[in-house]
């Protein structure tokens, strides 16, 4: 079974003050995950909000064989995290990252980038198409419906449609029958963005 | 404080993080912070901290994972209230 995950963070409508507070970061992120906090390659609000957007990524992912998981960021754990070099996404990123993370006993590779706008992150498995967009309106609403749009635009199938399975997640269907495909939507404020990937 | 008094107290907490103002206002244990209030999920650990502040308690994540829907974020801080010092 295929399966996709991503997230995205919305830099503009984050507390960034809050964020810098242990009180914060420490109920999602160990010590052993602080440790990966290099302070001359990424700030520590980019940090904290990146291994968010990368936990996120990896829930949404394993909700696909797991209908009944609840999202626990503390138990899903990062372990490696490098900046490397271009991703496959329209992203004009400023900083690009690769990383590991391992939740139960399933280890993940993630991909993030990090603007000034936002951070996005897909979780990298299969072959990973990943697209992020800024829409006018941040209401949930218009976020979903814009999300949904964004993909079938790109995707340029006639008879393609999108629908929710009843664990949550979506779902990729061609004249009414199901896709062997897995999306993964992600929003907040006024950035949406999808991953979507083949086995 | 009984559980009708949480549930007060935790719509002041939620407020700030939901656009559904009228949904909120019904809200009962079943209801679902990100399914049915549209809270996004990067403010999940607003929820937490305020929360805490709120009600003078301290919520680790082993337990803020259960904060999904409202009943079980009164068992939440019933529990951390009510707990002996």
């Amino acid at each position: 079974m295929i399966s996709a995950g991503n997230d995205i963070v919305a830099l503009q409508a984050v507390d960034t003050q809050r964020t810098q507070s242990p009180a914060f970061y420490s109920k999602f992120i160990n010590p052993a995950e602080h440790a990966l906090y290099k302070p001359d390659e990424i700030s520590l609000v980019n940090f904290v909000w990146l291994l968010w957007s990368a936990k996120e990524s990896a829930y949404k992912y394993l909700k696909r064989f797991d209908a009944e998981l609840v999202f626990a960021p503390a138990k899903i754990t990062v372990q490696q995290l490098r900046i490397r070099t271009p991703l496959k996404t329209n992203a004009d990123a400023h900083n690009q990252y690769s990383g590991k993370l391992r939740a139960n006993d399933v280890a993940l590779s993630f991909l993030s980038v990090i603007t000034d706008q936002f951070i996005a992150t897909t979780i990298d498995k299969g072959d990973v198409k990943w697209a992020v967009k800024q829409i006018e309106t941040s209401d949930y609403e218009s976020q979903s419906k814009a999300v949904r749009s964004f993909l079938l635009d790109d995707l340029k199938m006639p008879g393609t449609t999108i629908e929710k399975h009843p664990a949550g997640y979506p779902v990729l269907l061609k004249d009414g029958k199901e896709l062997d495909v897995a999306i993964s939507f992600a929003h907040h404020d006024r950035y949406i963005s999808y991953s979507i990937a083949n086995s | 404080m009984d559980r009708k008094e949480i549930l007060i107290e935790l719509k002041k907490v939620l407020t700030p993080y939901t656009e559904n103002k009228e949904m909120l206002e019904g809200i009962n244990e079943q209801t679902d912070l990100i399914k049915d209030l549209k809270i996004n999920s990067a403010n999940l650990v607003d929820i937490i901290i305020d929360a805490e502040a709120q009600y003078s308690i301290e919520i680790d994540f082993d337990a803020a994972e259960k904060m999904y829907n409202v009943g079980n974020c009164i068992d939440v801080i019933s529990e951390k209230i009510n707990k002996p010092a």
